[in-house]
């Protein structure tokens, strides 16, 4: 369990997201329910548009929960180390969390690049260039959703001046390069924080652990 | 070999305190790295196919809002005021209204630890109060809290849906007559005790206050009726109105709507700074000011937050499920353990053993993708009905939580009650004894799990 610092405006920003991609989620889920009975119609592009927004709902708040230290881990032997040792399996854990986002943000990059007419990385475990020659696939759109117009500048960029009829899958895929950065800058926020003593752990043991220290906090105040 | 090699290294990952989902996503990157031509874009991918590939997935966040909704007042109090009113007057009465009241609450959240906490912070002190000990209190809630994943709607069920690709109807209905037996069980135990013991019994209020307690928690109670009928319509006039998915959705907004202006326990109705609750018709602009009122961002942030951090594990852990479907491991398994004569019967301890083990250190809906598709094609070759072994993955992994020495529900009873670990896990045990006797009926008596399902949505062709 860490200590949360006071709340920062970056912190209202993403928990502003967080917020608000699972509200828009439920609303669409639920308007299209109402425009079935009522209208007997269908929303199309309702179930696609919302999976992508579960898809960055989660994949951008896997940073958050890092700073946050609520990914869910396991801390029963941690627990009963000695304070060095325990920081020594920390430093290790955080290590290997880095080691892991990078590794996904090459393939993350890898995966986006081509449907944004950009180049793959070469390198099966690390990027050690680029593709000299690749078939870019900027033209290839998501099944449903409508193009919306404020992104018509699109075309020109990345499908030589065709217009879009369906908003194309750069946009909706781009949240995997942009949040294994994010993530890897948390990470290493969280790796500094170990070094110097902050924090003694990067993980929460349950998903209720910010109730119970409510509890705790309430029950000391009630015994003084 | 190398599969050993692999899950050894999600266990130590874990054990040396990594985040589950990196050890799983760790260990399948460098499974994949190193014994594939497999790219790192194809693992992004599958990570990103989470979402896109498993529309089953998306009920997930939404019976995560709904509950929050529900859990921002006083739902828990409303539904224990009813529970008392109930069953409050036998002896050990407010114990068994405990285990009532909980098995209500699961009805309402889909998690075992939230029931725990929700309905645990009030009985908890009050069977003190009335003269219990509180090591029986927290026994008796760590218990009943595992119900939380049993009864419908359960995360967990929709994460084994999604997972070996069956109904989340039909796994709902498989919970209900399994979840309303092990409170049945855990309720009788509680009453045998209480007689022996001599423990204290609450008055009888009358029918009055049990209609006054149930138009109190009607509201909230109402979103199990919500969620059922949507999934399955009303046998006779409707069929089904929702997907699970869109049942979900509506069980949210529903939610919101009554914690805001009918229960008026969040929002701009609701009662503070010493000012009483407001009404809708003094402040009709609340209409529109709830929607971005400063708790219902709170809830939304809370549900998100709480969807992130076990969606990630989920994730993750299907990309593992890929790395073991590709190298066809579900298959070299069933073949090993058929090979070897393993019937049903031993296969089924098997697979308690190996989820009551895993089911103490990991977040259940986690271990659930990674156990679920290599344990699947053996019971499907054994003839044992998918949703009968999701069942049984659910109850054992109910038990798992309160097995010690590390069981979830444990730690989180210890910090509500306030008691060290090893107290709760002492109190726990005569508890533990009655589920372990619920799970082997579960285990060998197909019917209790398959006789609901296949009533209302029709026997299911097992093809394979």
């Amino acid at each position: 369990m860490q200590t949360h610092p006071k709340t920062s405006i970056i912190d209202r920003i993403e928990e502003t997201v967080i917020a608000a991609l699972l509200g828009m989620m439920t609303l669409l889920t639920f308007a299209n329910v109402v425009v079935r009975y009522a209208f007997n119609s269908n929303i199309l592009w309702a179930l696609e548009l919302t999976v992508f927004m579960f898809g960055w709902l989660v994949l951008l708040g896997a940073s958050y929960a890092v700073k946050k230290g609520s990914h869910l881990g396991v801390d029963a032997v941690i627990n009963i180390l000695p304070d060095g040792l325990r920081k020594i399996f920390a430093m290790v854990a955080v290590t290997v969390c880095i080691i892991f986002t990078l590794l996904l943000l090459k393939g993350a990059w890898d995966y986006w690049a081509n449907f944004a007419n950009l180049p793959r990385t070469e390198g099966h475990w690390f990027p050690t260039g680029f593709q000299d020659k690749f078939r870019g696939q900027g033209w290839f759109e998501t099944n449903d959703i409508p193009h919306p117009a404020f992104l018509n500048w699109m075309a020109g960029v990345f499908n030589d001046g065709n217009a879009y009829e369906k908003l194309p899958r750069l946009v909706p895929y781009m949240v995997l390069p942009i949040s294994m950065a994010l993530l890897l800058f948390r990470f290493i926020q969280a790796a500094i924080s170990v070094w110097k003593g902050d924090i003694d752990t990067i993980i929460a043991s349950h998903e209720v652990e910010d109730e119970i220290e409510e509890m705790r906090d309430m029950r000391k105040e009630s015994q003084q | 070999m190398t599969v050993a090699l692999l899950f050894a290294m999600v266990i130590g990952l874990m054990m040396i305190g990594v985040p589950i989902a990196v050890s799983l996503g760790m260990s399948s990157v460098m499974f994949l790295l190193i014994f594939s031509d497999s790219s790192l874009a194809s693992v992004a991918q599958t990570l990103f196919s989470a979402f896109e590939g498993h529309a089953t997935l998306l009920a997930i966040p939404f019976f995560i809002l709904a509950s929050s909704f529900m859990s921002t007042g006083g739902v828990a109090e409303r539904i224990i005021r009813f529970s008392i009113a109930c069953v409050g007057h036998f002896r050990g009465g407010l114990a068994i209204a405990g285990v009532f009241a909980c098995m209500m609450f699961a009805a309402l959240s889909g998690s075992s630890p939230a029931t725990v906490v929700a309905i645990g912070s009030i009985v908890i002190a009050a069977m003190t109060k009335a003269g219990y000990t509180k090591d029986f209190a927290a026994g008796v809630i760590c218990n009943a809290g595992t119900l939380g994943i049993l009864i419908p709607p359960s995360i967990v069920m929709v994460v084994y849906a999604a997972a070996v690709e069956v109904s989340v109807g039909r796994m709902f209905l498989a919970g209900v007559i399994p979840g309303i037996l092990a409170g049945l069980m855990l309720m009788i135990a509680i009453y045998v005790m209480a007689r022996v013991k001599n423990m204290p019994s609450g008055e009888w209020a009358g029918w009055g206050e049990i209609g006054r307690a149930f138009g109190d928690a009607f509201w909230g109670l109402m979103l199990i009726v919500i969620i059922m009928v949507g999934i399955y319509g009303i046998p006779g006039l409707t069929s089904a109105i929702f997907t699970p998915t869109e049942a979900a959705a509506v069980a949210s907004i529903y939610a919101f709507i009554i914690a805001s202006f009918v229960y008026r326990d969040m929002g701009p109705l609701a009662a503070r700074d010493g000012q009483a609750k407001s009404s809708l018709l003094r402040k009709p602009q609340a209409l529109l000011t709830a929607m971005f009122h400063r708790d219902t961002q709170r809830t939304l942030l809370d549900a998100g937050k709480l969807t992130i951090t076990l969606m990630f594990v989920i994730a993750n852990a299907l990309i593992l499920k890929h790395v073991l479907t590709d190298e066809q491991i579900p298959q070299q398994v069933a073949n090993a353990m058929l090979s070897a004569g393993f019937g049903p019967v031993m296969f089924l301890v098997i697979v308690n053993v190996i989820l009551l083990v895993g089911g103490q250190f990991m977040e259940p809906s986690g271990l659930l993708v990674i156990v679920a598709p290599l344990v699947f094609p053996i019971a499907m070759q054994l003839g044992i009905d998918p949703i009968h072994l999701g069942i049984i993955m659910v109850v054992n992994m109910e038990i798992g939580m309160i097995t010690p020495p590390v069981g979830l529900n444990l730690f989180v009873t210890s910090g509500v009650a306030g008691m060290p670990m090893m107290r709760v896990v002492k109190a726990a045990l005569p508890f533990l004894a009655v589920l372990f006797v619920f799970l082997i009926m579960i285990t060998y008596i197909p019917w209790i799990s398959t006789v609901l399902p296949n009533a209302v949505m029709g026997v299911q062709e097992i093809t394979n």
